[in-house]
């Protein structure tokens, strides 16, 4: 039985413009959206801003209610047992705010600690050694507004994980990292899940999916695009070829022309330094260049290359809409 | 027993907390000396009966009221700046013992109010401090802090829907001082307002540490005021159910 | 020309830019039923303390109150500027100082103005005190004069502010103060010879006393020498928080202070 399921979840929110003469519109931020993370898989939600990634896991740690659709965790259902739900999961947040300024790193924990439940004897040692997993041992007594960035999502983490949840829900945690900070972080995600954690993580970094998740779906406008493992979603590209050829300047309709061109699988145009790239997917057997070039009638060419699909490819075809 | 734990860790914690801003501190304890220096000076300059020590007591508890005024309503708000709010919402207890302790902390504040309007009567103006009942008051002032934390949090809880909160929580200020007992004893007041002053928390919490100070018999007013405490949380508990199942609905527990 | 076209259309447009905070739910109760609730706190309090009249209290605090607007509403203009970025560029717009500064200084003026008017009309309904009619235009005018008098003072403590970090508490410390000092509230009678010297030469002591008289029907000329006091201490004060504010302008510009929030 999956640990986390989602079943056709919906989530519409009420916006307003104006103050005098109020607008009302929906704005459905989640349409629809199924899966399950079984136990002790890593699951990524991968997605670009605004796909709909914090409102999905939101409605699974009962902070929001969905408008259609059900989520159960570890059984539980997130609408009618949100309290059970709750003493059973873990959620951390990426960014800067979140914790008690004023107080010291290990005052944030332990305040968390009482409303999690810690038992009181459990406290002292469970906090020592969260500290030393996310390697904030030492700096514990200082104030956290004199945290860096890191240090702040490290505390996130230590608190996410006080007592001890089997299901922690990480909401992009490694946004705005250093590089360094990012890489430690994820290896501290790798190793809980080692742990034997089920983990559902949400990042619009590609990379970082592919790299830490067992299983990966792709969200884009409120909906799941792809599901499946790293490799499954590079096996959907692997079968084609990528045409790069550098503009400078893209010339309106551009786009659209090459993309109905018979045979392209999609285009998008990537920005790199004075130049722009365009991308043109297209299957293996399929030869396009000299038909794209006749479409360039007129643009700025520069280089004009032919190489294998990444992942990132697939990930960019995914959530363009192609 | 968890619960009382709840609540005791954190109240501690948030009162750290508030403790810790000084420029907050300053302003909450500063204003009401004001108003204290000027009562002071009325009641010296009086002929009436009540003594110099009536004017001490009320305006210390008059400073005690806007500590709770002038922050708690702001209480959910606060949390929403910190960007804790969502965290503490998503945690197992139910809510209403995450927001009291909250709004206790911010009425011990008024402790502070307390010791100095009392302390500027001493040592400005003079005044004997002398109380009648030393332990009896100082059970009072615990239960007027504790009431005048519950009406917080039932303020907290009703005004969450507006973000000018803090100006609601002002709103509350002047009129408490008006008639809850303070320095205008309440047969002065129209018949009509007597009532209102009756389900006020802080109007038996005053009579109880007065009486506690100049001899009488405090008791009823003590148990009277920690009872309506007990309403006004009951009241927010209520309320509170509503409003966080509305915010839920609507996606509102992180709007900034 | 030009001189009184940016003090008119300036004013009215910087309030109206950077007064947007000031939504009803705020003006109404921080300006309409706060000053009548002290009115009736400190009647009650005289009535308890069996000291003076209504009409004492009435009278003192109506006039008192209007420090509010003039403190806070300017202080949030300066400082709004600042945050705004704005005052960056309107302090190195070739508009000549005086115009632009005083242009901001009439809104306030006009709120003060209309908060006491308002106060002491609704105080003395509630209380049923009489006004004998022929004191009302004398009664405008010394209001007029204290709100004068005192937007100077909130020049001072705005221009203090672009410095400080937390205005609002030397705003509620100002207010305090003049609640003490202008005999708002204490007869003057009352008070220590050093803080009667200071009640002297701040804004409202003199304004008070005059509103007091005229409440009890004295003609306009027996109080005209109180009104020619604050008049001086308005010119002083409006001097002096001119001349802080391009001092701290100069400063701001050779320390790079003025957009540091």
């Amino acid at each position: 039985m999956p640990v986390v399921e989602a079943q056709d979840l919906h989530r519409t929110y009420r916006t307003s413009t104006g103050t005098l003469r109020r607008k009302w519109m929906d704005v459905e931020a989640v349409r629809g959206v199924t899966f399950g993370i079984e136990r002790g898989e890593l699951f990524g939600l991968l997605g670009p801003n605004g796909a709909g990634k914090t409102t999905t896991i939101k409605m699974l740690i009962t902070l929001l209610l969905p408008t259609s659709g059900t989520a159960r965790v570890l059984g539980y259902d997130v609408v009618k047992d949100p309290r059970e739900v709750r003493k059973r999961i873990g959620y951390v947040f990426g960014g800067e705010r979140g914790v008690y300024e004023r107080l010291s790193g290990y005052d944030n924990l332990r305040y968390f600690a009482e409303l999690y439940g810690v038992p009181p004897k459990e406290i002292r040692p469970r906090i020592e050694s969260l500290l030393e997993l996310v390697g904030l041992k030492g700096r514990e007594q200082e104030r956290t507004e004199g945290y860096s960035r890191g240090m702040k999502q490290r505390l996130h983490i230590a608190r996410g994980l006080l007592h001890d949840p089997p299901v922690v829900f990480l909401d992009e945690p490694t946004i705005g990292l250093d590089p360094v900070g990012a890489r430690e972080l994820r290896a501290t995600i790798a190793s809980l899940a080692d742990a034997g954690k089920t983990i559902l993580l949400t990042t619009h970094y590609m990379f970082e999916a592919d790299a830490l998740c067992d299983r990966i779906a792709v969200i884009t406008r409120g909906e799941i695009v792809a599901e499946g493992t790293p490799a499954d979603l590079k096996r959907t590209v692997a079968a084609g070829t990528v045409v790069e050829v550098e503009v400078f300047g893209v010339p309106d309709g551009l786009v659209e022309r090459v993309r109905d061109l018979e045979g392209v699988t999609s285009v998008s145009v990537e920005e790199r330094e004075q130049a722009q790239v365009l991308l043109v997917q297209t299957p293996t057997d399929v030869e396009l260049t000299h038909t794209i070039l006749g479409t360039l009638d007129g643009a700025n060419v520069g280089r004009i290359s032919r190489r294998e699909p990444t992942l990132e490819d697939a990930y960019v075809a995914l959530v363009s809409g192609e | 027993m968890k619960a009382l734990r709840l609540l005791a860790v954190g109240w501690y914690y948030q009162f750290k907390m508030i403790s810790r801003s000084p420029f907050e501190g300053i302003g909450q304890v500063l204003y009401p000396l004001f108003f204290a220096t000027v009562a002071f000076f009325i009641f010296r300059a009086s002929e009436s009966p009540r003594t110099l020590l009536y004017a001490a007591l009320g305006s210390a508890v008059m400073g005690m009221w806007s500590a709770t005024s002038t922050t708690a309503g702001n209480a959910m708000q606060r949390e929403r700046w910190h960007g804790t709010l969502e965290s503490l919402v998503a945690t197992p207890p139910h809510f209403g013992l995450v927001l009291l302790p909250i709004t206790l902390a911010m009425a011990t504040i008024g402790i502070y109010c307390l010791v100095a309007t009392l302390a500027l009567g001493r040592f400005v103006f003079g005044i004997d401090l002398t109380v009648e009942h030393p332990l009896v008051f100082a059970l009072a002032i615990v239960a007027a802090v504790t009431s005048f934390g519950a009406l917080g949090f039932l303020f907290a809880v009703s005004f969450v829907r507006f973000r000018a909160a803090w100006a609601l929580g002002n709103l509350f200020e002047y009129p408490v001082w008006l008639i809850g007992g303070f320095l205008v004893p309440l047969v002065l007041l129209p018949e009509w307002v007597r009532p209102i002053s009756w389900v006020l928390a802080p109007t038996w919490g005053m009579s109880a540490i007065r009486e506690a100070a100049l001899g009488g018999s405090p008791l009823p007013d003590l148990l009277l005021c920690l009872a309506l405490g007990g309403v006004y949380v009951g009241l927010g508990l209520a309320m509170l159910e509503r409003v966080l199942g509305a915010a839920r609905k609507r996606g509102a527990l992180s709007l900034s | 020309m030009t001189s009184l076209r940016i003090f008119a259309i300036g004013g009215l447009i910087s309030y109206r830019a950077l007064f947007y905070w000031l939504t009803f739910w705020i003006f109404v109760p921080s300006l309409v039923v706060a000053p009548v609730f002290q009115i009736l706190l400190f009647a009650y309090i005289g009535r308890s303390a069996e000291l003076q009249s209504d009409e004492f209290y009435v009278v003192g605090n109506a006039i008192q109150y209007a420090a509010i607007p003039a403190l806070f509403a300017m202080s949030q203009l300066v400082a709004g500027e600042k945050f705004q970025n704005t005052l960056g560029a309107i302090l190195v717009s070739p508009a000549p100082r005086l115009p632009l500064f005083f242009g901001r200084a009439v809104p306030v003026v006009a709120n003060s103005v209309f908060v006491a008017a308002f106060a002491l009309t609704a105080g003395s309904l509630i209380l049923g005190i009489d006004i004998p009619l022929t004191s009302i235009p004398a009664l405008a005018l010394v209001i007029v004069v204290a709100a004068v008098s005192c937007t100077g003072l909130g020049l001072i403590n705005a221009a203090l502010g672009l410095r400080i970090r937390e205005n609002a508490v030397l705003s509620n410390a100002i207010f305090g103060f003049l609640l003490i000092f202008t005999g708002a509230n204490i007869p003057l009678s009352e008070l220590p010879d050093w803080m009667r010297a200071v009640s002297e030469v701040i804004p409202f002591t003199h304004s008070i006393q005059a509103a007091r008289e005229l409440a009890d029907g004295a003609a306009l000329g027996s109080v005209i020498d109180l009104v020619g006091a604050e008049l001086l201490l308005a010119g002083a004060y409006l001097s002096a928080g001119y001349l802080l504010l391009r001092f701290l302008e100069g400063q701001g510009r050779r320390h790079a202070t003025l957009e540091r929030s």
